[in-house]
């Protein structure tokens, strides 16, 4: 409680950020989304492109909140903050890359429709 | 985009309509009337006794981590108790409607509740039990303990504290008000898909459920960032990592779990959300949908969520047992190891509860085998209890019966589990009420830890122990009451009774089902007992203010002054050893007094966490009934509170060394059920600066 600051706006992590940088981020992060639903909605491209761009789309919009939103990098202020991001990597790989191999395994048991009556699913 | 609504909707009221109030069900009726005396009991007790005023300024708007931790218990404590009730409806039903001949009555062909009323009931006590009576007081007593524990003046962000409390109670609220406006979900507390999409559940009950939860689960995300940050940043000098209590090591861990696996839930309700609001299909059967990608996303949070709850459980056995055997706690590194491995573990284990679907004996082989070891670090842990035990001076108070019986349990949930682990078992086993036994022993060893807390850390912050006798009385009957209902129900799961059913159909179980139903009703009488347990405690509290309650406890939490004063310690303490209290107890220094006091500083009240609360139960409540116009009132209404909370200028306040003197000398003044004068005009003393 000592160490309270009395202005806010000279604490490190919020002198790092900028409307312009605010802004940036915000444009940036809601155009890679709304590129991804595009592509989405047209539905015209192979499944294994989808997941590329897609995956692609939402990995840039990621960095794009990281980096602009959130002014993550490796200064003294935000390091641990940055570590912390990359700490949650391991969790992310686990949690999809498990979901993925159970989701391919079920299919390949389950879904045993003929190839005509298949629709395209987001993990076939 | 928005999806097709069965029945009618109007912009004013949205889907809301005179019909949607079950006054014509009886049952519905009695607990509108008895909701009623009780509130209307509490509102003249508050104005009779002139304490509105009181408790707007001391509690509702506090920022004080103990009362916020207190709240959190209360909310926890209440929501049990209609968690409880809806078991009691659903064991009674359960023996009333056995049999092919069971007559019914109320609307039911056989029992007391329908069937669509049962399905509500079950669906409403696992939500409860899990997220608004075990979260919550698992919550509390975190906030209560964790900053004394480490000897910080409050939680790193007592603001956004006091706005986790009100977000995890509009979550409440909202399930609470399912009782008489409309329903609640009839899909169980996991949202059985594709049951809860729109098509199957038409009404409003699976919205309650999913703003209800989606709501607290803000609460509880934001908690878990406040008690990361709380124990990286606010220990006191000397309190290096390995000098950490466990509970709050455990209280790190598993707000890990929290911060990590909460978010997933979100975004599977916000999904569920999609289908259900805007004609989405992420979990429809077709178009591209997918059913089991909903049970996946839930269990990738459910899963981790069990040992969000079960890692404090674990630090509070580990407070418990060291001080009722006048013993270090055995075996504290592993112990610290064991909680980060369980928590580790914990991420790869969720398909364990959905191994019957299919997905084949390579993936079920690998989340066998994952949950299986999740028994290494658990067992490390009960051996270091035994051992701590092992040649100690043991003292059956109540707070140490209370652990023993949560070690029982943890043997026979743990073992159980070992066995549902195994996928042959399950799926022999699966769906039935065996597992329902298992997961109640492991939810059970919460509530014997959360009682075991309670009544441990009761005197610390009121002053005074609760009665021993009726206490002991409490402990046994609940015990008795939980050993029958569910050794009977392990039983009824061996003989192929499966879980959710409203018509047992079988006569064969009706023996284990009248057992079932002598073990509910002990509960009944515990929960008498714990009445009257609080009202001879407060009786004669005279009798049992202590300075020191428990003298051989260890931690730091319990150097500073019995009932701790709102400030917390008067002076920030150096620590020096893992067990400081016991340490300076040793040397002579546990009543040491400091030579002098300096200004400590103080965060103020606030107002706007209460307020912004009572805006997201609204926001919720428009949400579920589709009244477009008052979400976006209320939405507007939460971002104009946080526009005027970024505007404030208000630093806190100065508590002056001859006011903390005057209250070290006189506690009562101090304690956090005083009333405290307005502070927050005090001028900055000039040697703070």
């Amino acid at each position: 409680m000592a160490g309270a600051h009395s202005d806010p706006l000279t604490h490190p992590e919020v002198a790092q950020g900028g409307v312009l940088r605010y802004i940036a981020g915000f444009i940036s992060t809601t155009a890679l989304m709304g590129a991804a639903l595009v592509v989405t909605l047209r539905h015209d491209q192979p499944y294994e492109t989808y997941l590329g761009l897609v995956g692609g789309l939402a990995l840039l919009a990621l960095v794009s909140q990281a980096v602009l939103y959130y002014g993550l990098d490796i200064s003294r202020s935000q390091i641990w903050k940055s570590v912390a991001l990359m700490l949650t990597m391991p969790l992310f790989i686990i949690t999809v890359g498990l979901t993925v191999w159970m989701f391919q395994s079920l299919d390949q048991r389950t879904m045993l429709m003929p190839q005509t009556m298949e629709q395209p699913t987001l993990l076939q | 985009m928005q999806a097709q609504l069965p029945g009618p909707w109007s912009p004013l009221l949205g889907r809301l309509t005179l019909d949607q109030i079950p006054y014509q069900v009886p049952i519905l009726q009695w607990t509108f009337a008895g909701v009623v005396v009780i509130g209307l009991a509490v509102v003249f007790c508050v104005l009779y006794f002139r304490k509105a005023g009181y408790l707007w300024r001391e509690w509702l708007t506090t920022v004080d981590h103990k009362k916020i931790g207190v709240m959190y218990i209360v909310v926890g404590l209440v929501m049990l108790f209609r968690g409880f009730v809806d078991g009691l409806m659903m064991r009674t039903q359960q023996v009333l409607a056995n049999g092919p001949n069971a007559p019914g009555i109320m609307g039911a062909q056989h029992g007391f509740l329908p069937p669509y009323h049962f399905d509500q009931v079950y669906s409403a006590h696992g939500t409860i039990m899990i997220l608004f009576a075990a979260t919550p007081i698992l919550t509390g007593f975190q906030n209560i303990v964790v900053p004394l524990q480490i000897g910080a003046r409050d939680m790193a962000f007592p603001y956004m504290n006091a706005l986790s409390l009100w977000l995890t109670t509009a979550g409440a609220a909202l399930v609470m008000l399912s009782l008489f406006v409309g329903d609640f979900s009839a899909a169980g507390w996991v949202g059985l898909i594709p049951l809860t999409e729109l098509p199957f559940s038409p009404g409003t009950g699976v919205d309650y459920w999913m703003w209800a939860i989606q709501i607290s689960s803000v609460g509880t995300t934001l908690n878990a960032i406040n008690m990361i940050t709380t124990i990286v940043e606010m220990r006191a000098p000397g309190m290096s990592w390995f000098r950490l209590p466990v509970f709050s090591w455990t209280t790190l861990s598993s707000n890990i779990i929290a911060l990590t696996a909460f978010p997933v839930l979100g975004v599977a309700l916000a999904l569920l959300g999609a289908d259900r609001y805007l004609g989405a299909h992420f979990f429809t059967a077709g178009n591209g949908g997918n059913l089991m990608l909903y049970t996946n996303l839930f269990w990738i949070w459910g899963h981790p969520e069990v040992y969000f709850l079960i890692l404090p459980v674990f630090g509070i056995l580990s407070e418990v047992v060291p001080t009722f055997s006048e013993k270090p706690l055995f075996g504290y590194v592993t112990m610290v190891a064991a909680t980060f491995a369980i928590a580790g573990i914990s991420w790869l284990v969720w398909l364990h509860h959905f191994f019957t679907m299919g997905a084949g004996p390579d993936i079920n082989g690998f989340f066998s085998v994952a949950t299986m070891l999740v028994g290494i670090p658990t067992g490390v842990k009960v051996f270091n209890w035994a051992f701590t035990l092992y040649r100690g001076r043991i003292h059956f108070s109540v707070p140490m019966l209370w652990a023993l019986f949560g070690l029982f349990l943890l043997l026979a949930g743990g073992l159980t589990g070992m066995m549902l682990a195994l996928p042959a078992i399950n799926y022999t086993v699966h769906d039935s009420v065996f597992l329902v036994a298992h997961f109640h022993c492991m939810v059970l060893l919460v509530v014997a830890a959360a009682f075991a807390g309670v009544t441990y850390w009761f005197p610390k912050l009121f002053g005074f122990k609760l009665d021993e006798g009726w206490g002991k009385a409490f402990f046994w009957v609940f015990t008795l009451g939980t050993v029958i209902t569910f050794a009977a129900m392990f039983a009824l799961g061996f003989e192929g009774e499966t879980r959710r059913l409203d018509w047992t159909f079988d006569p064969a179980w009706k023996p284990m089902l009248i057992v079932e139903e002598f073990g509910i009703m002990l509960y009944v009488v515990s929960i008498v007992c714990f009445v009257i347990m609080l009202a001879v405690s407060i009786r004669d509290r005279a009798k049992t203010r202590l300075a020191q309650p428990w003298p051989t406890a260890r931690t730091l939490e319990w150097l500073t002054h019995t009932p701790v004063p709102f400030y917390n310690f008067a002076v920030t303490p150096q620590v020096n050893m893992r067990d400081e209290l016991a340490w300076r107890r040793e040397h002579g220094l546990d009543q040491a007094k400091p030579d002098r006091y300096e200004a400590i500083h103080m965060p103020s009240n606030s107002a706007l966490p209460v307020i912004i609360g009572a805006l997201a139960g609204v926001w919720g409540f428009a949400m579920i009934w589709r009244i477009w116009w008052l979400a976006g009132l209320s939405l507007a209404g939460i971002i104009v509170c946080v526009i005027i909370r970024s505007f404030d200028k208000n630093e806190g306040y100065y508590l002056q060394p001859e006011e903390i003197e005057a209250m070290e000398t006189n506690l009562a003044i101090g304690a956090i059920i005083a009333e405290q004068p307005d502070r927050s005009h005090s001028s900055i003393p000039a040697e703070a600066h």
